[in-house]
């Protein structure tokens, strides 16, 4: 492992480490944290291709890379109008420009009694010792090398709770936004999203970039219900093509939580999404729906980790991908059933459309029961569209391209159906018919 | 009991009286592995000097490899060194009377023949019986028409050059840390040549070959089959191997050239071990086939029912345009078994097919896994892969996991894969009680139902006692 001392990449993260001064340094617990997280992804350098969960995404082009610890003008860029996701002009947002939180762009003013959302710097700063269960939590088995430095990194993030009992109508908008900057730079972020029992919430995160904006952006959610919350959430992913967009989400769902989850994944150069979902209550529930439409060579990676611990719990999943050019898309998605996690029910199902010769698609649903009243079933495909359909369309005068592109849309609009408000579904339809253009020109 | 040994011992001592004469081999090496003891092993079987370089540079090459650990199964780990690697079988029971009792029982459950009872105990006689005019019969027959089925160190002998050609050419030496082992040591095995044209005139089996009755536990087998040959392979037997082995890493290869065809079956059923988890054999095969020519088709069938822990995924390399690959398993895990079995189907050629069917079955505090691949590489237009895999879970205690991995790197390739796991379900089990048939045999009906795809696959004697034998393997599971 001394290799990753000359690691170009793990070289820039080390000296980002000394030259930074991260929120709450100064706080034992949180340096000792940082430092011991860095110490670990020094020894443990990036995840290779024999971790499993990283399997069919290399990072060895990364390995060569040195980014910038930081972008000391994102506090003042102009973020060009386009951008921005238009249905998220109203409604209470928080904005972050290069990794760094703009209030001057995030609008937190109008927000409904009984939430809290603040960025985790400047909850930090208000109380640290509430946050300590989270920022100061040791290292654990599930942490790869990104994870690791996340922890010794983190600038900042989203702290998001909503009281017991508190119904928030309207969805609430994260935004993330990469803007071309001096030097690719990379950045951590740490966010915890909390409902108190019965609350409900809907969520939208977006990811949008500029095209030359080559950043690295590394992304750690903690996602905490509890009885009887429910939250929706919808991730709208379009970050800019030379981009490398790294997520892991943490899912915990307490006695009768429900979750909705709807992904779409259409930008970045390189994206990987790894959600590990804890059903730790019992009847808890866990709906997700997601698409990627790939091209050119994107690579995208969906790691979708499920975990039936609660007696009675419910997952489905459904997940499609359409890769085209020299896109490689990997989806994986686990169903694990613990002992004594009674009536569990999953599923898992992974289709997915190869358009291309030089593209590849990798999928790997897995299941591990140990326990026996249980349901669990996956299923994966993989194939190409169907040539009658395709003859019947033209025979009908439509052009092959835009045939091609009806039936792409159709396969994908399946995983956005449930997407409410209606406005919202209609935006995601928008960006899916826009990226097909755009892969067929 | 008492009576049946007596009869056993009968039957036995008049053999004796027949004047059969025992033959066990005296020769074993001291427990270690190094070049010399490869060289030694070598000599003794009077392998020729490319043989002995080539199990070298195998062994070379092994040093270099690390314990894969990748599968889903706990195990202690193996010390090398400890192992005999030419050993004539030590410590076996002079007669029937010394065999454990719940081993006979069993036999007498699975309706093997008595004659019989004493070779798969292990009994030391040259317990060949009435199979010597039954393989020396097969053996004519095979000859008039080209067939070459022999033991792996007799072609080694005698068919060198075919050997040479085709060893290691499906699964190199270096493949894996148990192939690598294997081909630096392994002891015997058999060969299959059906020359070009030929249709394999009886079903080849390790049964009746009779100079390869002990095989140890580095078993190599080699089959190949030229242009337009059928053949249709049996392995193992139906009824519990006793073996002291605790390491059995076996390779198995199949070339099959232009419409070819071979069809493997194996029927495992190795010491899994008392009901505590004690014993038992670790079964780590590397099994694969390469259909080399044009429209030429492998098919596996597999019945796991034995081993502590089984590690193995026959698989298929696909190779020629239009060829076929098929994979049918049933793997049943009771007590503390484990089994991370499945299969590989790497599409290579043109309008490849390949089809999988596994069915999982755990029981007591077993782990029951599927592992496997199906890959279509760029250049297999219109590849065609199904696969589906069905698990049941009997108590409470035991796993089942499936592992599937799907790779395509062609648009025009159709792949799907399906699975499903859950218990029997209740309502199957309460109709059928419905009608007074006991617990018990419900279950074994619903498995055997549950099986059935597989079953027709195998040999039709091989069907009926696979049946037989998932019955007795899962005797203790209910309730």
């Amino acid at each position: 492992m001394n290799t990753a001392a000359v690691v170009p990449f793990v070289e820039s993260m080390r000296s980002a480490a000394a030259a930074l001064r991260l929120p709450g340094s100064g706080l034992a617990w949180l340096d000792a944290t940082r430092r011991e997280a860095m110490q670990a992804f020094v020894a443990h350098g990036l995840p290779a291709t024999r971790n499993e969960l990283w399997k069919y995404t290399t990072v060895r082009g990364l390995a060569q890379r040195q980014y910038a610890p930081r972008d000391d003008k994102a506090a003042n860029r102009p973020v060009d109008e386009a951008l921005f996701p238009p249905e998220a002009m109203d409604g209470p947002r928080a904005v972050f420009v290069n990794g760094v939180f703009r209030s001057d762009l995030s609008r937190l003013d109008r927000l409904p009694d009984g939430v809290g959302l603040q960025s985790l710097s400047s909850a930090l700063d208000a109380e640290p010792e509430p946050l300590r269960f989270l920022l100061g939590a040791p290292k654990d088995a599930g942490d790869d090398g990104f994870t690791l430095l996340n922890r010794a990194l983190w600038a900042d993030g989203v702290v998001l709770r909503v009281a017991a009992g508190v119904h928030v109508r309207g969805p609430l908008h994260v935004v993330h936004v990469g803007v071309a900057a001096d030097a690719a730079t990379a950045w951590h972020l740490r966010s915890l999203i909390e409902l108190g029992d019965d609350a409900r919430l809907a969520i939208v995160e977006h990811h949008v970039g500029e095209a030359a904006a080559g950043h690295l952006a590394n992304l750690v959610c903690n996602i905490k219900l509890h009885e009887q919350a429910h939250l929706d959430w919808v991730g709208i992913q379009r970050a800019g093509a030379d981009a490398t967009l790294l997520r892991c989400t943490d899912i915990q769902l307490h006695d009768d939580a429900t979750l909705d989850f709807h992904a779409l994944e259409l930008g970045g150069k390189l994206a990987r999404h790894e959600i590990r979902v804890d059903l730790a209550g019992a009847r808890s529930r866990f709906e997700s729906r997601g698409a990627f439409v790939l091209h050119q060579r994107q690579h995208a990676d969906t790691e979708l980790l499920v975990t039936h611990r609660g007696r009675d719990t419910f997952s489905h999943a459904s997940w499609r991908g359409v890769a085209d050019d020299r896109a490689r898309g990997v989806v994986h998605g686990r169903i694990l059933v613990l002992p004594g996690a009674d009536g569990a029910d999953g599923g898992f199902y992974n289709k997915n459309l190869l358009l291309s010769p030089s593209a590849e698609i990798d999928t790997r649903p897995a299941l591990e029961i140990y326990a026996d009243e249980v349901r669990a079933n996956h299923g994966a495909t993989v194939g190409q569209l169907d040539e009658n359909v395709l003859f019947y369309l033209r025979s009908r005068g439509i052009p092959l391209e835009m045939a091609r592109r009806i039936l792409v849309r159709a396969f994908c609009a399946v995983t956005l159906e449930r997407i409410e408000p209606p406005s919202l579904r209609e935006h995601c339809l928008a960006l899916l018919v826009e990226q097909l253009r755009e892969a067929s020109t | 009991m008492a009576t049946q040994s007596s009869e056993v011992q009968a039957a036995l001592s008049r053999r004796y009286e027949a004047g059969f004469v025992t033959d066990i081999e005296s020769l074993s090496l001291p427990p270690g592995l190094d070049e010399d003891t490869i060289r030694a092993l070598s000599a003794i079987k009077e392998e020729p000097e490319w043989m002995t370089e080539w199990r070298l540079s195998a062994y070379r090459h092994w040093l270099t490899m690390r314990q894969p650990d990748w599968a889903h199964v706990r195990l202690a780990p193996i010390d090398f060194q400890a192992i005999s690697y030419y050993s004539a079988p030590k410590n076996k029971p002079k007669s029937l009377d010394e065999v454990d009792p719940k081993l006979l029982e069993t036999y007498e459950k699975l309706g093997v023949p008595l004659h019989e009872r004493a070779k798969l105990a292990g009994v030391a006689v040259d317990a060949v019986f009435d199979s010597v005019s039954v393989a020396t019969t097969a053996r004519e027959q095979l000859a008039k028409v080209g067939v070459i089925f022999c033991s792996m160190s007799e072609a080694i002998r005698e068919h060198g050059e075919l050997v040479r050609q085709y060893l290691g050419s499906v699964v190199p030496q270096g493949d894996n840390f148990f192939a690598a082992l294997n081909s630096a040591v392994f002891s015997d095995g058999s060969f299959v040549f059906i020359p070009k044209g030929v249709r394999c005139p009886m079903e080849l089996s390790t049964y009746f070959r009779i100079n390869a009755g002990h095989t140890g536990q580095f078993e190599r087998t080699l089959i190949i089959a030229e242009e337009d040959a059928v053949v249709s392979y049996l392995e193992g037997c139906t009824a519990p191997m006793r073996d002291d082995n605790q390491l059995h890493a076996a390779v198995v290869e199949l070339v099959a050239l232009e419409r070819a065809s071979i069809k493997y079956s194996t029927v495992q059923n190795w010491y899994p071990g008392d009901e505590n988890g004690k014993g038992g054999i670790y079964n780590f095969v590397t099994k694969r086939g390469e259909c080399r020519g044009d429209d030429s088709r492998i098919t596996w069938t597999q019945v796991e029912t034995g081993s502590a822990i089984t590690w193995k995924y026959p698989s298929c390399v696909l190779r020629g345009d239009r060829s076929v690959g098929e994979f049918h398993s049933v793997a049943l895990t009771h007590h503390y078994q484990q089994a991370d079995t499945g299969t590989k189907m790497i599409h290579v050629g043109r309008d490849t097919k390949s089809k999988i069917v596994a069915k999982g079955i755990s029981a007591g505090r077993s782990q029951n896994s599927y592992r496997g691949l199906v890959k279509v590489e760029k250049g297999a237009v219109n590849a065609r892969n199904h696969t589906r895999c069905d698990s049941i879970l009997i108590g409470k205690k035991c796993g089942s996991h499936t592992y599937p991995y799907v790779e395509v790197k062609n648009p025009t390739a159709i792949v799907e894969h399906e699975a499903t796991t859950s218990k029997i379900s209740d309502d199957q089990l309460f109709y059928c009680r419905s009608r007074g048939i006991g617990e018990e045999d419900a279950v074994s009906m619903i498995v055997d139902g549950f099986c059935k795809q597989v079953f027709r696959e195998l040999p039709m004697e091989f069907a009926v006692e696979a049946k037989k034998l998932l019955e007795v393997s899962l005797e203790g599971a209910i309730g």
